[in-house]
């Protein structure tokens, strides 16, 4: 084990850690926002798998990286206006309309897949990085956490953003009332559907996002179901983080790490059950989560559809 | 009312009798396969298809194949299959074992799985090519210029183990001295492509300069990072895939392969339903008939290809023996081992 502890080796694992963590602070943030607003949105799996396709798509279509991104946005957007539609217009039940979405994204785009990219799997290019001056010098830690993907920082930068929104402006505590008492937000003259639709719509364009970065950056091709379960992580870091954005992003960057000691535990043949090594992400996260976050709860309209004079 | 109180059981059994004997010395006339991804995968899904489809041409029969699954509850498909005259029905996934020995013996028709035997309904098909795997690991060890292998699977199913476990008896029968580097992306994560990138960018980063990559859907994550990463030392990557051939995606990194050819088998298993001999013994692939065999691509050395044919008819004849480990516990329990020796 021991002569496995290069700069090199170290590196690859905390940048490994990094590029698993963005998705699900993107997607997660997306979320926290969404049932901020009342809108639980189970959908989040397939908002990620429809961005990861339309990124995918569109930056091997010639659109470039950054196109891509913004393809994985308008798409999470688009399947986010099912959640708005069905959920905030309607008020059918959010959970069934969250499940047919990833179902039915799961197999449109292994279609889509098998159709444009199942006979020559086309691949990105190594994205290009930026190693922030000075700090990717630092030694150990360095080339793995400061020199990234433009996007990689973005993300980072995004829970502090969000914390200025939610603490500081209007619509944060709109977003807010839409989830804890619609009809106080109601009486004070602002629309709740809009509330909740733009809730509801940044939760997909952020899942798009992180869909798009999962096929872009973190593996450079798509391939049907790649999504592989973050968006329901997403989902519960969301959930255990309650309020505050840079828990989620300390949430999903420790899952990240976990992932990364997982397999360094297994690279330097530690020999112990590879269940155990393997539920390390999801039980750390969890137990630090609910540790420290436990007096936190959840929005007090989440997931009721609000119609005005009904209580 | 055709019989009385006493007559009843009697009949009950006669028909059970009939109906559980129903299945033996049918015959085949349409050949089912299901798989949980979609047959365009260079690997498991395609040349599952492929070999169910070759087996339907070579014995005759009419073919039915249902794709992309995926690993949840497949019962009402296996029931669908069944009623709709699936004499064969083969259920290509690990996790299909249990239903699908459920709807044989519900549906009185033959199933194909990776787990078990129980005939007449059942049979147990190994497809592992821990031979191959073997000469796999011979080409690695000729091939490092770092000393350094990766083993990079998908999940800790027999078949990956058992390969797992060929390559590295392989290695280590030319160049004991070599060291081997072993990451498990996840417990089922077949699909995990960037999870892939992942673990394969760690096990490069410890010094492998060639990867052995088991993982359906997520090789293509670890191809992706042979592709645009080189070793600590600048060496180029080699990868060495299994089941398919990629050599028509291949960007120049593409090894070698141990290639999976089923159609052997699923042939023998209709010539054995309508022999009456189903599930009796157990199939496998094997180097004597070409089912499993390592691929030759232009970047192998002559001379190594020629060690690779020598060694090959060593295994034949028996005179090198591959043990066969499936246990996961066991596989690690190797992959240590062989970690800590070579440290």
């Amino acid at each position: 084990m021991s002569g496995l502890l290069t700069e090199t080796f170290l590196a690859a694992l905390l940048s490994g850690a990094v590029v698993a963590a963005v998705p699900l602070i993107l997607a997660g943030l997306g979320e926290q926002m969404s049932e901020r607003a009342g809108v639980l949105n189970i959908g989040l799996e397939g908002m990620i798998l429809g961005g990861a396709y339309a990124g995918f798509a569109a930056a091997v279509g010639g659109w470039g990286i950054w196109g891509g991104f913004a393809a994985g946005i308008l798409a999470g957007m688009a399947l986010a206006m099912i959640m708005v539609v069905f959920c905030v217009r309607l008020g059918i039940n959010q959970i069934i309309v969250g499940i047919a979405i990833t179902l039915g994204v799961t197999g449109v785009t292994a279609l889509l897949h098998n159709v444009y990219f199942a006979r020559t799997y086309p691949r990105l290019p190594a994205p290009e990085k930026w190693a922030i001056p000075g700090l990717s010098q630092i030694p150990l830690i360095g080339p793995g956490l400061f020199d990234h993907h433009l996007m990689t920082y973005a993300a980072l930068l995004a829970p502090f953003v969000l914390m200025w929104l939610y603490k500081g402006s209007f619509l944060g505590l709109n977003l807010s009332a839409a989830g804890e008492k619609p009809e106080a937000l109601d009486a004070a003259g602002i629309d709740v559907t809009r509330t909740r639709t733009t809730g509801a719509l940044f939760a997909g364009a952020m899942a798009g996002l992180g869909g798009a970065y999962l096929s872009e950056i973190g593996s450079g091709i798509f391939v049907p179901a790649m999504s592989h379960g973050s968006g329901f992580i997403a989902i519960v870091l969301a959930m255990l983080a309650r309020h505050r954005p840079v828990w989620v992003m300390g949430g999903a960057l420790l899952f990240g790490l976990c992932l990364s000691a997982a397999t360094a535990l297994q690279v330097g043949g530690v020999e112990i059950p590879t269940d155990f090594i393997q539920m390390l992400p999801f039980a750390m996260v969890m137990a630090v989560l609910i540790a420290f976050g436990r007096k936190a709860r959840l929005p007090a309209a989440l997931g009721t559809p609000y119609r005005r004079g009904q209580r | 009312m055709i019989f009385n109180r006493s007559v009843r059981p009697l009949a009950g059994a006669v028909l059970g009798l009939a109906l559980s004997t129903g299945a033996m010395a049918a015959e085949v006339k349409t050949i089912a396969v299901l798989t949980p991804e979609q047959g365009t995968d260079f690997g498991w899904n395609q040349q599952g298809i492929e070999g169910a489809e070759a087996a339907a041409e070579a014995t005759g029969k009419e073919i039915i194949v249902a794709q992309g699954l995926g690993y949840g509850n497949v019962r009402p498909t296996l029931r669908e299959l069944a009623e709709d005259g699936a004499d064969l029905i083969i259920a290509h996934a690990s996790g299909y074992t249990t239903e699908a020995i459920e709807v044989a013996k519900e549906m009185n028709v033959h199933v194909a799985v990776g787990a078990t035997s129980e005939p007449p309904l059942v049979g147990m098909y190994e497809l592992a090519g821990e031979k191959g795997s073997f000469l796999a690991g011979v080409l690695a060890a000729r091939m490092t210029k770092t000393g350094t292998i990766g083993i990079v699977v998908s999940s800790e199913s027999p078949n990956w183990n058992a390969q797992s476990a060929g390559f590295a008896q392989g290695v280590k029968s030319v160049a004991p001295e070599t060291t081997l580097r072993y990451a498990i992306i996840g417990p089922a994560a077949y699909a995990d492509v960037a999870g892939a990138r992942r673990v394969t960018e760690s096990v490069i980063a410890s010094g492998a300069d060639v990867i052995f990559g088991q993982g359906n859907g997520s090789s293509f994550g670890m191809i992706q990072a042979v592709e645009t990463l080189k070793t600590p030392g600048g060496d180029k990557v080699w990868f060495i895939d299994v089941i398919g051939d990629k050599s028509s995606i291949d960007k120049g990194h593409l090894l070698s392969s141990v290639l999976w050819d089923m159609g052997p088998v699923f042939t023998q298993m209709v010539k054995d339903i309508e022999a009456d001999t189903f599930g009796t013994a157990s199939y496998a692939l094997n180097l004597e008939d070409g089912s499993q065999r390592l691929l030759k691509t232009d970047h192998i050395p002559e001379d190594v290809w020629a060690e690779l044919e020598d060694v090959k008819a060593k295994i034949i004849s028996g005179e090198i023996e591959v043990e066969m480990v499936i246990e996961p516990a066991a596989t690690r329990a190797m992959m240590s081992e062989t970690i800590a020796s070579a440290e």
